[in-house]
């Protein structure tokens, strides 16, 4: 598909695990490739075993059966070595807006003081200048998405894995928040692994997008999109191109349902 | 707490105002209740002597709080930390509070004698149980999401119980803090009835043997305006360590 090497990917992968009393099985022998330095998204319904895959990439979780590879970081361990942001904010309310965005340079080892410096430096680039001082429980839903993923960003690994960052946000805020964030990615470049449910958002977005099937999951379809950078949202998802793709994605999801 | 400090005070004066009028007017033995004024003289009159008595089972009180509080969130913090722990000595923690802390006090006396110490041992000893017992549901109650979150950025378990789990447990461990607070007060009495020559404890049965009710109420007011001041002052450092909590709409 794309003759970039891959940051991350994964071969054969199986996960059950137990709910209640009955075992899900959230991935099956699932094939996956994320390219070196891409904005890569993954696409699917709600329980199609996104999230499970974004735990076997950050190391929180293990395969019961294939493997997870991460050619870019060498062998070892991952939990330390990827970023992940989780879909709730999980802001600590006794934190300020700094020290949240500051914890994971903490755990490095920093200084408090250092790792508030170093916060302290994207506040404007963030949009949350005058609100370095505040306590999360005074920010709307937008800013809270954005300190958090300072804090994932400010962690600085050449991997980050994005769970529904935009989920909870209303269509405008989520829009801008979009164009925010390939701003962002074009200025500081590094893979990102976006998950997903929302077909506009992943092609907007991305250079790649997997689309998974309903559990058990796995890749049915790999798309390029091959739309040139840098993308304005209102000329992007209105143009013939982008159509056809979404018809293609929108095809395979029929497919399976 | 929003009206202030008004409510409860005319309250508290017109309870004293109604008890005063019945000792009057239905001419009651002052031994078996003294009015309030009586209560009143004797507490000017013997200013001296009961500040000295005060300070005495404020620093058992105060000792023993320390301890105990000390010792619960130990106890706390390696039960959460340590399951194996927590299974074998949560039934004799609470086997502890089973024994009737009288029938315990007279052997903290023999073994330390008229110290200090039995009396510090006896607060500690209740004090301890409620402030270990919140801080474990405290620590267990961390987002388990913020864990997961901590553990991606490599932190190390010290780190997660520094960042996370402690300050999220810092409402419920003040809770254990404030019952401790208020059952230490009790725990100095009944320490000092034991075996002792000085505090409000001993004043106590001092009065009572020697029939001197307005002597023994008033050593009774003493103890409970201390408590009340104590309760509240920890209440008070739970708003100052917990200043983020006005602003946290959504639990974690």
């Amino acid at each position: 598909m794309t003759m970039v090497p891959a940051a991350m990917k994964a071969r054969g992968v199986s996960r059950t695990y137990r709910d209640g009393t009955r075992m899900v099985t959230a991935l099956e022998g699932a094939d996956i490739d994320i390219p070196d330095g891409k904005f890569v998204s993954i696409v699917g319904s709600s329980a199609c075993g996104k999230s499970t895959l974004l735990n076997l990439f950050c190391g929180l979780d293990k395969p019961d059966a294939g493997s997870i590879e991460a050619p870019v970081l060498g062998d070892g361990e991952l939990l330390g070595r990827v970023g992940y942001m989780p879909q709730q904010d999980t802001l600590m309310p006794w934190r300020t807006v700094t020290d949240n965005a500051a914890v994971g340079l903490e755990c490095l080892g920093s200084s408090r003081e250092a790792a508030r410096k170093r916060a302290l430096e994207h506040m404007d680039r963030f949009g949350l200048s005058g609100f370095e001082h505040s306590y999360p429980g005074q920010l709307s839903g937008g800013m809270r998405q954005r300190v958090a993923m300072l804090r994932t960003f400010l962690y600085g690994r050449k991997i980050n894995l994005l769970d529904e960052p935009f989920g909870k946000l209303d269509a405008i805020t989520r829009a801008s928040m979009q164009a925010w964030l390939l701003d962002y990615w074009q200025e500081n470049r590094c893979t990102i692994v976006f998950v997903t449910h929302d077909i506009d958002e992943a092609l907007f977005l991305s250079d790649v997008v997997h689309l998974m099937s309903p559990r058990p999951g796995r890749v049915i379809l790999s798309l390029d999109v091959d739309v040139p950078r840098p993308r304005k949202y209102g000329e992007v998802v209105t143009s013939v191109h982008f159509n056809e793709l979404k018809a293609r994605l929108l095809q395979s999801l029929g497919r399976q349902a | 707490m929003k009206s202030g400090i008004w409510p409860p005070l005319l309250l508290g004066a017109g309870i004293i105002a109604a008890w005063e009028i019945y000792v009057r007017a239905a001419d009651i033995d002052p031994l078996l209740l003294p009015p309030p004024s009586a209560v009143a003289r004797y507490l000017v009159d013997n200013t001296r002597m009961m500040a000295s008595n005060s300070a005495a089972t404020l620093e058992e009180l105060l000792v023993g709080f320390v301890c105990g509080a000390t010792i619960g969130l130990s106890l706390g913090i390696l039960m959460q930390v340590w399951d194996w722990f927590r299974e074998a000595a949560y039934p004799w923690l609470v086997a502890t509070q089973m024994v009737p802390i009288p029938a315990v006090a007279p052997i903290l006396v023999l073994w330390f004698g008229f110290t200090i110490v039995p009396k510090a041992a006896t607060v500690a000893l209740m004090c301890f149980f409620p402030v270990a017992v919140n801080t474990v549901d405290g620590l267990s109650s961390v987002n388990p999401e913020l864990i997961r979150l901590l553990r991606t950025f490599g932190a190390r378990p010290w780190q997660i119980m520094w960042k996370a789990a402690l300050p999220s447990a810092l409402p419920r461990i003040f809770s254990g803090l404030r019952v401790a607070m208020a059952l230490s007060v009790v725990g100095a009495v009944v320490g000092e009835w034991v075996g002792s020559t000085h505090g409000l404890g001993y004043l106590m049965l001092h009065f009572e043997n020697r029939g001197e009710t307005a002597g023994l109420f008033a050593t009774v007011a003493v103890l409970t305006v201390m408590g009340i001041i104590l309760f509240f002052l920890v209440g008070w450092v739970e708003n100052w360590a917990i200043s983020w909590r006005r602003y946290a709409k959504e639990t974690l």
